[in-house]
């Protein structure tokens, strides 16, 4: 009995397990496999918040010492677009949880749809936001020594606003582009079928990840456009 | 075993389609309220209000469209520990700042007295005070 597990254990990672070609010999089982990956998603994301914590701390500094500046240079960013991308954002996440919902009930026709639609959300996120930087460009509302923004020259720290701005946004942008590129590599996967309720953990994964970057946004766009 | 796991799993994710629509109206609404009070002029309780909509829309994506409402209880300690160090970071630093004399802040005067072209630098870093002003 023994020497025949230690055959099936050698002879790969499926055939341990009666062919489950998901499942690593060192899992007894999928679900305690799932439980490992989810934990060490988890993980992973806690670190990405206390990432954003030393960002949102920054901001809540400046803004502590230059609470005028920081309202009058707020008030230069565009309520409307912010709110839109908000709003595409929002419905992004919900659209990457109901495709994982799709392939838990096997419907991957369904879960390939709603996974397009939100890479699609993740462009237009991106444009929308480029069409804002392009304008604080324009305008010189740049970060640290760059910053030329006449209109706000009568704020002192004013700049400081656009460098935690720019850092911010600019690092979450850098999560969305992440994300889109993980959400285009499940989006392939889902196309070719490898996905099924019994089989679905990098769709939750790729899709607790998109869900974070619409965490940090939650927590920016007040921060940044409602001061 | 292994089989009374998956199965205790499938049930702790059984809900239908509907409750992911009814949080994504949630957020749409919180946003609208967000954007509406934000332009209201609430004094001192814009910023706490906004906040706490932010955090009532956060947890909803946490708990619902992430899951953590029926994960394992591991994952939601996990993510606790994460949140609960941002918020020893947060009290920290503003439990210093607060207390400091308004002579020790880094502007040089009391933070709240700062208005707009008070300040002796136009270039937004702590300025340095000249000395024995």
């Amino acid at each position: 009995m023994s020497s025949s597990d230690a055959s099936a254990h050698g002879g790969g990672h499926g055939d341990a397990h009666g062919g489950n070609p998901h499942l690593a010999h060192h899992f007894d089982s999928m679900a305690t496999q799932n439980h490992a990956s989810r934990l060490g998603m988890w993980l992973f994301l806690g670190t990405e918040v206390l990432l954003f914590a030393g960002l949102f701390l920054g901001y809540s500094v400046y803004r502590h010492f230059y609470h005028e500046a920081f309202r009058a240079a707020s008030h230069h960013l565009s309520l409307t677009l912010g709110t839109i991308n908000t709003v595409v954002l929002i419905t992004s996440s919900f659209t990457v949880a109901m495709a994982y919902y799709s392939v838990k009930k096997g419907n991957s026709k369904a879960a390939a749809g709603l996974l397009t639609f939100t890479i699609l959300c993740a462009v237009a996120f991106l444009c929308i936001k480029g069409v804002e930087y392009n304008e604080k460009f324009q305008e010189g509302a740049l970060p640290g020594k760059w910053f030329h923004f006449h209109e706000m020259q009568g704020y002192p720290g004013a700049n400081m606003f656009y460098t935690v701005y720019f850092l911010t946004t600019g690092l979450h942008a850098f999560h969305v582009i992440v994300g889109m590129a993980v959400l285009i590599w499940v989006l392939r996967r889902t196309i070719r079928g490898d996905f099924d309720k019994n089989y679905y953990i990098p769709v939750e994964l790729g899709g607790l990840y998109w869900h974070l970057v619409d965490l940090v946004w939650i927590f920016l766009f007040p921060l940044l456009y409602l001061i | 075993m292994a089989d009374h796991k998956d199965k205790h799993e499938d049930e702790a994710h059984e809900h239908g389609p509907g409750r992911y629509v009814v949080i994504w109206m949630a957020l749409l609404v919180f946003t609208i309220t967000t954007v509406v009070t934000g332009h209201m002029d609430l004094g001192a309780a814009n910023l706490p209000l906004a906040m706490v909509i932010a955090t009532v829309k956060a947890t909803l994506v946490v708990l619902f469209f992430m899951h953590l409402w029926d994960a394992e209880g591991i994952n939601r300690l996990v993510f606790g520990v994460a949140i609960v160090f941002v918020m020893v970071l947060l009290l920290g630093v503003f439990g210093d700042l607060l207390t400091r004399m308004p002579e020790a802040l880094p502007t040089g005067q009391p933070a709240h007295t700062l208005e707009g072209g008070d300040m002796p630098s136009s270039h937004g870093m702590p300025a340095h005070r000249p000395h024995g002003e």
